[in-house]
C-alpha cells in the first residue's frame, strides 16, 4: 500500500480499483497484449532470420533478388522499385485507417466508411502486390527448399534466403489478410449502424491497432529483406 | 466522449448484468460450454488430473523397465502390444513414454492443469469480479485446451508411435521423418497439438492480465491484492510473451518436415537413406527458440505455486505473510530474469562459450529472488499459530521442495560444472524436485485448500495427511539418489543401464527407486479417490469462512452461482493480509479500517 | 466529456495535423532509406557499407516509433499503459544480442573446424541460367550422392 498512498492522488484513483487503470475497456487492453505476443512471434522469426544468415558465410544480394517490376521489359532491372511501391500502399493504408479511428471518434459514420473503403482497397493491393511478386520469383525458380540465386560472392547459396523469405512474408501476408477481413466485417458493422447503436466506435479503433501492428510488422520486414 | 461513455457503460453492465441473473442452464451450458469461471477452472482441473494420472502411469512404466531391466511382465504385452513383446518395453516404447510424459506433464498438467485451474478460479473470486473480462474466450480457452489434448492422445494410437525425441524435441530427431519411428506421423499430431495449446494459453493468458488489470473491485489496488493473484498475472505475462517463440520455432520446423527446407538442418547423413542435401540451417537455432520459451516455462509452472503458497501459508500461520513488498518485487525481478537465462540449458550444445558465461552470471542472479522467497516463507512461518492443514503441509512440502531442488539448480547454472553434469541423473533429480514435484504440491496446496470453495464440501483429512507424508517421503527417496547417480555419470534418457559395468552398482538402487515410485503413484490414486468421492459424499462446508481467511472468494455464498456474489461486489478497505492484528486474529478485507485501528503495512 | 463544441474542433484540427506530420515523416524516412539503399548498391567499402546500414536500422526503428506512438495512439494513452508495452519490449534487446551472437560464433566455429564447410564458401558458381539451375541443384528433398558423411572431411 505503500506505493498507493505516496503517490499522486490521480494515481491512486487510477489504480484504486473499481475502474481500468489505463482508461481503456478490456478488449483494447486484450488487443494490445495480443499485438505484444504477436510481436514476440515477428520478432522470433526475424531474429531467427538474421541468425541463419550471421551463422552462414555468404548471402544473396537482395538488389539482385529483387529487381523486377510487372510489365518491365525484359532486361529491365529495377531493384527496390516495387518494393517501395508496397511499402507506400501499406504506409497510405496505415493513414486512411487512422482517418477512419478518427471519424470513428467523432461519431462520423460516413468518414468511417469512406476510409474504411480506401484502407481494405489499399490491404487488397498490397496482396496483389505480394502475390505478383510471389508468382515471379517462384517462376524464377524460387520456392520454399529452392534458391536459384547465388550468394553476392558469386559462390552457391544455401536455401534460406528463400526460406525465410517465403515463410516471412507468406506470415505477414496472412496478417494481412486477416487484417482484410477483419476491416471488411468491421465495415459491414459500420454500415448496419451496429457502432451508432452502440454508441461508440471502439472496435474501429481495434481493428486499426491490428492494422498499425500490420504495417508496423512490414517496416521491419521490409527493411531488413530488401534493405539491409 | 464516447470513448467514456462506452467505459462506463461497460462497467454498469458488469453490474447488472450477472448479478441478478436467472439462470436456464441446460446440462450443456453449465457442465460443457461453460462460461462460468469456476467451471471452467474445473474442467481445467479434471482434464489435468486425466492427463497426470496418464503421464505418471508412463513414468511407472519406463521405472520398471530401468528398475528390472532383464525381467518380462507378460501384462505388458497385453496392455502395450507390439510396444513391449515378450512382456519387455522396447527401446522405441521406452522412448516414446518419456518423451509423452514430459510433454504432458510439463504443458498439460503443470501449465494448463495449474495455471488454467487456478487462474481461472481465484483470479475473479480474490479481485472482486463478477467474471473473466471475456467469458467467451476463456471458454475457447479451455476447448483449445480440450482439443490439444486429444491431438496429443491420439498420437499415442498411431501406428508409428508417438513422438520419441524427447520432450524438447530437438531436431534432427523432430524434423527428419525417417530420423526414427516416432518422428513420422506421431511427432505431426505432436506439433498440432503444441500449437493449438499455444493458442489455448494465449486466450486464457490474455484474460487474465486484462481481468487482473480491469476487473478489480473498488479499493482493490494492486499492492492489495493477495500474492496468489500477483503470481498468476507474471505467469500469465510470461505465457503470453513466450509461448509466442515456441510458435515461431514449430512453424519453422513444419516447415522443415514438409516443405523442403532446411532452418536447422545441415549436413545430415541418415541410415539406410544416405546425406541428406539440406545445408546451412542451425540445430542449435531451434534450441535457441525453444529454450526461450523452455526456461520461461520453468517459470509458468513454478510461479502460480508460489502465489498459493505464499497466501496458504499466511492463513494458516495467522500471521502476515512476511516482505510483502519484497514477494512482489521478487516475482518481477523472477519474471524478467526469465527471458534472460534459456541458453543455461545449451551449455554443450556448442553454445559460444563467453556468451555461455554471461548466461552463468544471468542465471545464478535467480539465486536472488528466489533466496528472498525462501526466506519470506520461513520467517512467514517462524513463531505463527501453525494449523498443520493438508493444505499447509503441502506448502510446507513445497518449500522444502524448492530448497532442496533450488540449491542444485545453482551446480547446474555454472557452465563449467554442467559440462561434468549435464544430461545425467542430476539434471533429472534437479528439475523433478524444484518444478516438478514442487509444482505439483503447490497444486495439491491449492486443491487442499479451496476445494470448500470449489464444491462446499471438505476434502477428507486423514486421507490427506496420509497423501502427503507417503508423497514427500517418497518424492525424495526418489529423487535423492538421483543425485548420486547423476555425480557417478549415469546418462538420462538410457533405456538399460545393466550391460555398463560402470552402472552395474546401482542396479539395486534403481529398483528402489522405482518401487518408492510405484507407491507413491498409488497414493496419487488414493488423493483421486479422495477427490472424487469428497465432490460428492464429503464433508458438508458449514461457515461461509472455514479457514478464517481475509481474502475475497470467502464473502461469497458456500456455493457461489455465476456473478458470484448475490449482491453487490464487496468494496475492499485493506490488504488481505491483516492476520493477529490488534487483538483481532483476522480481519477480511471488506472490513473497513477502524478509526483506532494501528496503522500497519 | 466537459469538452465544449469548440474545444472538440481544436482538438480535431491538431489530430488532423499530427497525422499529416506523421504521414510525412514516415514517407521522408522511407525515402530516405530508398535513397541509401540504391547507394548502396554499387558500393564496395565494408565499413562504409555498415555505417549506412546502421543508419537504415535507425531510421527502421524510428519509423517504428511514429508508428507505435502516434497511429496506434500509443503516445496518448495513460503513461502506465505506455510502459507496460515499453518495458517488455526490452526483452528484445538481449533476445536480439544473444541470437545473433550465437549465430555469428557458430559460423566461426565451423569455419575454424569443418574444412567442408570452409571450402564450400569460396567455391564460386559458374553463372548458369538462372531458372533451371535452382530448380535441379538446390531441391532439397533429393539426396546428394555423397556415400558418407564423413566422406568430404576426410579430404583435407
Amino acid at each position: 500500500m505503500s506505493t498507493t498512498t505516496t503517490a499522486s492522488p490521480n494515481e491512486a484513483k487510477l489504480w484504486g480499483g473499481g475502474k481500468s487503470p489505463f482508461n481503456s475497456e478490456y478488449g483494447k487492453v486484450m488487443m494490445w497484449y495480443f499485438l505484444m505476443s504477436d510481436a514476440f512471434t515477428f520478432g522470433a522469426f526475424l531474429i531467427s532470420y538474421g541468425t541463419v544468415r550471421f551463422s552462414t558465410n555468404g548471402w544473396p544480394n537482395s538488389n539482385e533478388v529483387f529487381r523486377s517490376f510487372p510489365f518491365a521489359p525484359e532486361g529491365v532491372h529495377a531493384p527496390l522499385v516495387f518494393v517501395s511501391i508496397m511499402t507506400f500502399i501499406l504506409i497510405i493504408s496505415s493513414v486512411t485507417m487512422v482517418l477512419a479511428v478518427h471519424a470513428g471518434k467523432n461519431m462520423d459514420k460516413s468518414g468511417v466508411v469512406r476510409n474504411m473503403i480506401w484502407t481494405i482497397i489499399g490491404g487488397l493491393a498490397f496482396l496483389s502486390c505480394q502475390a505478383w511478386e510471389w508468382n515471379h520469383l517462384h517462376s524464377e525458380g524460387a520456392w520454399w527448399g529452392m534458391n536459384p540465386f547465388l550468394n553476392a560472392d558469386g559462390t552457391a547459396s544455401s536455401t534460406n534466403f528463400t526460406n525465410f523469405f517465403f515463410t516471412i512474408t507468406g506470415f505477414h501476408g496472412f496478417h494481412v489478410f486477416s487484417g482484410v477481413v477483419i476491416n471488411i466485417i468491421m465495415l459491414i458493422m459500420t454500415l448496419l449502424n451496429k457502432f451508432e447503436q452502440r454508441g461508440h466506435y471502439l472496435m474501429i479503433e481495434k481493428a486499426g491497432l491490428y492494422w498499425h501492428f500490420v504495417d508496423l510488422v512490414w517496416v521491419f520486414v521490409f527493411t531488413i529483406f530488401y534493405l539491409l | 466522449m464516447s470513448h467514456e461513455a462506452a467505459l462506463h457503460n461497460h462497467e454498469g453492465q458488469g453490474h447488472d448484468d450477472h448479478g441478478h441473473h436467472e439462470h436456464h442452464d441446460t446440462f450443456l451450458t453449465k457442465y460443457v460450454f461453460s462460461q462460468d469461471h469456476k467451471m471452467i477452472a474445473k474442467q481445467f482441473l479434471i482434464t489435468g488430473m486425466v492427463w497426470a494420472v496418464l503421464g505418471g502411469l508412463m513414468s511407472v512404466l519406463f521405472r520398471l523397465q530401468l528398475g528390472y531391466p532383464d525381467a518380462s511382465f507378460p501384462w505388458l504385452e497385453s496392455i502395450l502390444g507390439k510396444w513391449a513383446k515378450g512382456g519387455q518395453i522396447t527401446p522405441e516404447a521406452y522412448y516414446a513414454l518419456v518423451t509423452t510424459h514430459g510433454t504432458v506433464l510439463v504443458f498439460f498438467v503443470l501449465t494448463a492443469g495449474l495455471s488454467g485451474t487456478f487462474a481461472n478460479f481465484l483470479i475473479p473470486l480474490q479481485i472482486g469480479a463478477r467474471d473473466m473480462a471475456s467469458p467467451f474466450l476463456n471458454m475457447l480457452s479451455y476447448w483449445f485446451f480440450f482439443t490439444a489434448s486429444i491431438v496429443m492422445l491420439s498420437s499415442l494410437f498411431v501406428e508409428t508411435g508417438p513422438f520419441s525425441g524427447g520432450w524438447t524435441a530437438y531436431p534432427p530427431l523432430s524434423a527428419l521423418h525417417d530420423a526414427s519411428p516416432g518422428s513420422k506421423s506421431g511427432m505431426d499430431l505432436w506439433i498440432i497439438a503444441m500449437a493449438l495449446f499455444v493458442v489455448s494459453s494465449l486466450l486464457g493468458g490474455l484474460n487474465y492480465i486484462a481481468t487482473i488489470l480491469n476487473m478489480r473491485t473498488k479499493g482493490m489496488s494492486m499492492t492489495r491484492l493477495p500474492l496468489t493473484i500477483w503470481a498468476l498475472f507474471f505467469t500469465a505475462v510470461l505465457g503470453v510473451l513466450s509461448f509466442p517463440v515456441l510458435l515461431s520455432g514449430m512453424i519453422l520446423l513444419i516447415f522443415d518436415r514438409n516443405f523442403g527446407t532446411s532452418f536447422y538442418l545441415s549436413d545430415i547423413y541418415v541410415n539406410g537413406v544416405g546425406a541428406l542435401s539440406n545445408e546451412g540451417g542451425s540445430a542449435i537455432l531451434f534450441q535457441h527458440l525453444f529454450w526461450f520459451l523452455g526456461h520461461p516455462e520453468v517459470y509458468i509452472i513454478l510461479l502460480p505455486a508460489m502465489g498459493m503458497v505464499s497466501e496458504i501459508m499466511s492463513v494458516n500461520s495467522r500471521k502476515p505473510i512476511f516482505g510483502y513488498m519484497a514477494m512482489l518485487g521478487s516475482l518481477f525481478a523472477i519474471a524478467i530474469l526469465a527471458f534472460l537465462v534459456w541458453a543455461h540449458h545449451m551449455f554443450v550444445t556448442g553454445l559460444n562459450p563467453f556468451l555461455g558465461s554471461v548466461f552463468v552470471l544471468l542465471t545464478l542472479l535467480i539465486a536472488v529472488p528466489s533466496a528472498i522467497k525462501v526466506f519470506n516463507w520461513l520467517t512467514t512461518l517462524w513463531r505463527g499459530n501453525i494449523r498443520f492443514t493438508p493444505g499447509m503441509l503441502f506448502a510446507i512440502g513445497f518449500v522444502s521442495l524448492f530448497i532442496s531442488g533450488g540449491l542444485t539448480g545453482i551446480w547446474l547454472g555454472n557452465a563449467a560444472l554442467d559440462i561434468y553434469l549435464h544430461d545425467s541423473y542430476f539434471v533429472v533429480a534437479h528439475f523433478h524436485i524444484v518444478m516438478g514435484v514442487a509444482s505439483m504440491f503447490g497444486m495439491f496446496a491449492g486443491v487442499y485448500h479451496w476445494f470448500p470453495k470449489m464444491y462446499g464440501r471438505y476434502l477428507n483429512n486423514s486421507l490427506g495427511y496420509i497423501h502427503f507424508w507417503i508423497t514427500i517421503a517418497g518424492a525424495y527417496m526418489i529423487f535423492w539418489p538421483m543425485h548420486y547417480q547423476g555425480l557417478a555419470g549415469m546418462p538420462r534418457r538410457y533405456f538399460d543401464f545393466s550391460i555398463w559395468e560402470s552402472f552395474k552398482q546401482f542396479a539395486e538402487l534403481n529398483r528402489f527407486i522405482s518401487t518408492v515410485a510405484m507407491i507413491v503413484f498409488a497414493v496419487q490414486i488414493l488423493f483421486l479417490i479422495n477427490f472424487f468421492y469428497s465432490i460428492f459424499k464429503g464433508r458438508k462446508v458449514t461457515v461461509l469462512n472455514p479457514w478464517e481467511s481475509n481474502t475475497l472468494e470467502w464473502t461469497t455464498p458456500i456455493r457461489p452461482g455465476h456473478g458470484n456474489w448475490p449482491g453487490e461486489i464487496p468494496e475492499v478497505h485493506r490488504w488481505p493480509y491483516d492476520y493477529g492484528k490488534d487483538g483481532h486474529d483476522f480481519i477480511p478485507q471488506d472490513v473497513p479500517v477502524g478509526a483506532d485501528e494501528t496503522d500497519t503495512h | 466529456m466537459s469538452h465544449t463544441h469548440t474545444d472538440q474542433e481544436a482538438h480535431n484540427k491538431e489530430a488532423m495535423a499530427e497525422i499529416k506530420k506523421v504521414t510525412i515523416i514516415l514517407s521522408v524516412f522511407t525515402i530516405i532509406e530508398l535513397i541509401l539503399g540504391f547507394w548502396m548498391i554499387g558500393m564496395t567499402s565494408v565499413g562504409l557499407k555498415l555505417a549506412v546500414k546502421g543508419t537504415i536500422v535507425i531510421l527502421m526503428m524510428a519509423k517504428a516509433f511514429y508508428i507505435v506512438a502516434y497511429f496506434m495512439h500509443l503516445k496518448h494513452e495513460v503513461k502506465n499503459l505506455i510502459m507496460t508495452i515499453v518495458v517488455p519490449l526490452m526483452l528484445f534487446v538481449w533476445f536480439i544480442a544473444a541470437f545473433l551472437w550465437d549465430g555469428n560464433s557458430f559460423r566461426n566455429l565451423r569455419n575454424n573446424y569443418d574444412p567442408y564447410f570452409k571450402e564450400q564458401a569460396t567455391i564460386k558458381v559458374e553463372k548458369k541460367e538462372e531458372g533451371e539451375h535452382g530448380a535441379t541443384k538446390h531441391k532439397a528433398t533429393e539426396v546428394k550422392e555423397i556415400p558418407a558423411p564423413s566422406a568430404p572431411v576426410e579430404k583435407h
